[in-house]
């Protein structure tokens, strides 16, 4: 963001913020006091750093005063809390490090992949490795997304499983030719050894998920809203953090997504040319997650309610993602991101031409949705129905855009098998003792995996899901052998190994993380003999 | 094009509800208009004040127009009431979708499902229109009592609360009052789901049996209304409410009811292609009955008096045999498949 958009935006988000909360003298109460609440809650978790305890000095000063002064004094404190979150979020871009990043990072990254990789030097691969263009398999709407990043703002919205996901986010939006997006990342992000360089210079605003309050969490969706009202291009995850389960998003925030409705409207009200907002959805398709065994471990521990922030994952580890990205070209692994087709704020599709056509194709006029008498007009009922329209039409592009992969097709199938084998056990004592056999026939796999494939080929006919070319092409035996060759090298403990005929399995967990992709497609029952 | 101010409402469809409720706001003084498929039936009400087909007997406002032109009602009418039969409701939402914008409302009055696709009719407006301020309007409201003035009430769930507003707003001051709520799901199945049991009442007093039996009926028929409902994602509260309870009330204990109709000429074993190849009005309890034994089969839900009425109207299962498979359903406690969900 250039430094005088980012100082309006600044100034507006504090404007719109302290609106919000000036409506009453109690209202003004509650935002001071409740912040000072979360925010002393936090703070006392993170006693041991010395900032957190000078911040904590400074929160309690400013709560005794808050204690005995008048509203008009309030107001002026709770300003500056909301001040002083707005210039914490505030994002800086610096196009110099962008050219840079941009030009040097992606062949440096395959020269040194290349380099690395044993598989390189024992000269398998006669034609040499690829590069990342060939790993990162872009695909879907593409010429879509970039006409309607012609005519408007666009918010891309991606599916989330790894902390990779926005650096090939970013990745993608550059191989399209489109200008960098903007994008809420992490605090934790900023810290981290590799990224954080980049995360403070290429346009990413600070999220700090551990801050609870209400009001900061007001300044993040506003700062979002008039980055989009200034036609900055954003991207963030709706799914709010990381799948833990391995499962696509089936549940969105309400939040962040009704920021690109509010500031659609904001733009008619001030009768910008250029008013509408794109949103464009976006799938990201991994045959191998970086942080899988972090991410499912998380989901069993707190059975599906996330501890939100994970700070020691794989993410954190420079050598993980090293090897992570080795495998990627050692194994020749596709990451296929498929972009959907692009949406209006109120969930229908787009054309080329960026008009918003209803589901039988008929175009429609999209300002009425918020017109009243023909006015344009903001109604928070109304607009959280229509951001749920909204979330409802990305989770069906989530769905339709949903590439199957080798990996989440075997694991199915072997963890179908020990289900079907373990009747008596309950999930979670399968997950840990793997049931009565330690292996599984080939055949019994093989057999499987032919049969829901079949069922999958239909789905993809009928356009509900997409599949990975191996699993569209190849046959029951080249699909497990990929699969095999993924799950069995880069996770510290293989997920499942082959000796002789049978298939041992060591790590359910990550078979039951694999597999969870397909939940929700309405396949037929996991347990199902084939 | 901005909303227009002639019309405050729009009624799509002529049959008997839709001729009864335009009638109502046409003598409330709202400017309505309805929309019918036929011209000869158009010709009918404007010039003769009647709808003989559905509404034998019975006058019209004078001044209540109808067209079959939607191409010149649709477009800027703030509100449209759609009361059609829910096989044709695809087919006539099409039609309304290609006049509607955004700024428009829609709501329905039809109590039944699309069979082969268990959708309910908001969901079908959904598709067919790119209008997203949809309600669901449903309660105890037998057509020929409207028609006489009595008073009634309906409940009307829509997620947007502009929609309840404007449909309590077009009926405040007359004879039905209308009470939000946001269970659009809830209101719809309960709406569809007493058509059933109104066949099984219908039955029941076919046969002679008295209060106590229809008391038996209609109370686990709600059981089973409910249990349907919130495993669709209804509230449970709805089931209790003007279109779950209220509405059985009424079309189980009215012979005013078609479905009431159907059932006691069914006890009277009538053949079902016979008895409605007689009406000239829609039965919708009886597709009704296919798509949620369909919907419950998938589902694993257990209702005994769904599958019952099912074996009656389409596996050829004598009403006599029906009764005795039901009273030898092992009891259990009466409310468990509802409090222990």
């Amino acid at each position: 963001m250039r430094e005088a958009d980012k100082e309006r935006v600044v100034v507006e988000v504090v404007q719109r913020v302290f609106e919000r909360c000036n409506r009453d003298p109690g209202t003004v109460e509650q935002a001071l006091f409740d912040t000072f609440y979360e925010e002393g809650r936090r703070l006392e978790t993170e006693k041991d750093r010395p900032a957190a305890r000078k911040q904590a000095a400074r929160y309690q000063k400013a709560y005794q005063e808050a204690v005995r002064a008048s509203p008009d004094r309030q107001r002026e404190l709770l300003k500056r809390v909301i001040q002083g979150f707005a210039e914490e979020v505030a994002g800086h871009f610096d196009p110099r490090i962008y050219a840079l990043s941009t030009r040097v990072v992606p062949p440096a990254l395959t020269v040194l992949l290349n380099t690395l990789s044993p598989l390189r030097l024992l000269g398998v691969f006669p034609g040499g490795l690829g590069t990342l263009e060939d790993q990162v398999v872009i695909q879907g709407e593409t010429d879509a997304f970039r006409a309607v990043a012609r005519q408007g703002t666009t918010v891309l919205v991606s599916t989330h499983c790894s902390h990779m996901d926005s650096i090939l986010l970013g990745y993608s939006v550059f191989r399209l030719g489109l200008p960098p997006y903007t994008y809420g990342a992490g605090l934790n992000l900023f810290h981290h050894k590799l990224l954080g360089f980049f995360m403070h210079n290429l346009g990413a605003y600070k999220v700090d998920r551990r801050k609870k309050a209400w009001v900061y969490k007001d300044v993040l969706k506003t700062y979002a809203g008039c980055t989009m009202e200034l036609g900055y291009h954003n991207m963030f995850f709706p799914g709010g953090t990381r799948s833990r389960s391995g499962a696509v998003e089936s549940r969105l925030k309400m939040g962040l997504l009704g920021m690109g409705l509010d500031a659609y409207v904001h733009n008619l009200v001030a009768g910008k040319e250029r008013p509408d907002i794109f949103v464009v959805p976006c799938t990201i398709n991994y045959q191998l997650v970086l942080e899988a065994e972090t991410l499912i471990d998380d989901y069993l521990k707190e059975v599906g309610k996330s501890r939100y922030i994970i700070e020691d994952d794989e993410f954190s580890r420079i050598d993980r993602v090293l090897d992570f990205v080795r495998k990627l070209f050692t194994l020749n692994s596709r990451i296929q991101v498929v972009i959907s087709r692009p949406l209006d704020v109120f969930g229908n599709r787009v054309d080329d031409e960026g008009r918003s056509l209803d589901r039988r194709g008929r175009e429609v006029d999209r300002k009425k949705y918020v017109c009243r008498d023909g006015v344009p007009v903001s109604d928070p009922q109304r607009d959280h129905e229509y951001t749920r329209e909204l979330a409802r039409s990305v989770m069906e592009s989530f769905q339709r855009d949903t590439v199957v992969n080798s990996t989440n097709l075997l694991s199915r199938s072997v963890f179908g098998w020990l289900r079907t084998r373990n009747r008596d056990q309950d999930l979670y004592r399968l997950l840990r003792t793997g049931g009565t056999e330690e292996s599984v026939p080939l055949k019994d796999v093989y057999r499987r995996v032919e049969r829901d494939r079949e069922v999958l080929r239909a789905r993809e006919g009928k356009g509900d899901l997409r599949l990975d070319e191996t699993v569209k092409d190849k046959d029951a035996v080249a699909v497990v052998s990929e699969a095999l060759a993924h799950l069995q090298s880069y996770h510290r403990t293989p997920a499942l190994v082959r000796r002789g005929d049978r298939l041992f399995h060591k790590d359910r967990n990550l078979l039951y993380y694999y597999q969870n992709r397909l939940e929700g497609f309405d396949l037929p029952a996991v347990e199902a003999a084939p | 094009m901005s909303v227009r101010k002639e019309l405050d409402c729009l009624v799509v469809g002529g049959g008997t509800f839709g001729t009864a409720l335009a009638s109502l706001l046409r003598s409330m003084g709202k400017r309505v208009r309805l929309w019918v498929r036929r011209e000869e039936q158009a010709a009918e009400i404007n010039r003769e004040h009647t709808n003989g087909r559905y509404l034998p007997g019975l006058a019209l406002p004078d001044t209540l127009e109808a067209s079959t032109d939607l191409a010149g009602l649709v477009p800027g009418t703030p509100l449209v009431l759609m009361a059609v039969p829910s096989r044709s409701f695809r087919e006539v939402a099409r039609q309304v979708g290609d006049h509607l914008e955004g700024d428009q409302i829609v709501v329905h009055t039809t109590k039944g499902f699309e069979i082969e696709t268990f959708r309910r009719m908001s969901q079908i407006l959904r598709e067919e229109t790119c209008t997203l301020k949809i309600g669901a309007f449903s309660g105890p409201n037998l057509a020929l009592e409207i028609m006489k003035g009595h008073p009634a009430g309906a409940t009307l769930a829509s997620c947007y609360g502009e929609v309840v507003d404007s449909v309590q707003g077009l009926f405040r001051g007359g004879r039905m009052r209308v009470y939000g709520s946001q269970d659009v799901v809830g209101t719809e199945m309960a709406g569809a789901f007493k058509n059933i049991i109104a066949l099984a009442a219908g039955i029941s007093d076919g046969m002679g049996f008295g209060d106590n039996t229809k008391a038996l009926l209609l109370t686990r028929g709600l059981s089973e209304m409910a249990r349907v409902g919130v495993a669709a994602g209804g509230d449970v509260f709805t089931f209790s409410g003007l279109a779950g309870f209220g509405d059985l009330m009424a079309t189980c204990a009215s012979p005013l009811s078609r479905n009431h109709q159907v059932g006691t000429r069914l006890a009277q074993e009538e053949p079902l292609n016979a008895i409605l190849q007689s009406m000239n009005q829609v039965a919708e309890g009886v597709p009704t009955t296919e798509a949620v034994h369909r919907y419950a089969l998938a589902r694993g839900l257990d209702l005994p008096i769904v599958r019952a009425m099912h074996g009656i109207l389409f596996e050829g299962l004598k009403v006599a045999d029906a009764l005795l498979q039901l009273m030898a359903i092992p009891v259990g406690d009466e409310l468990s498949a509802l409090r222990y969900r």
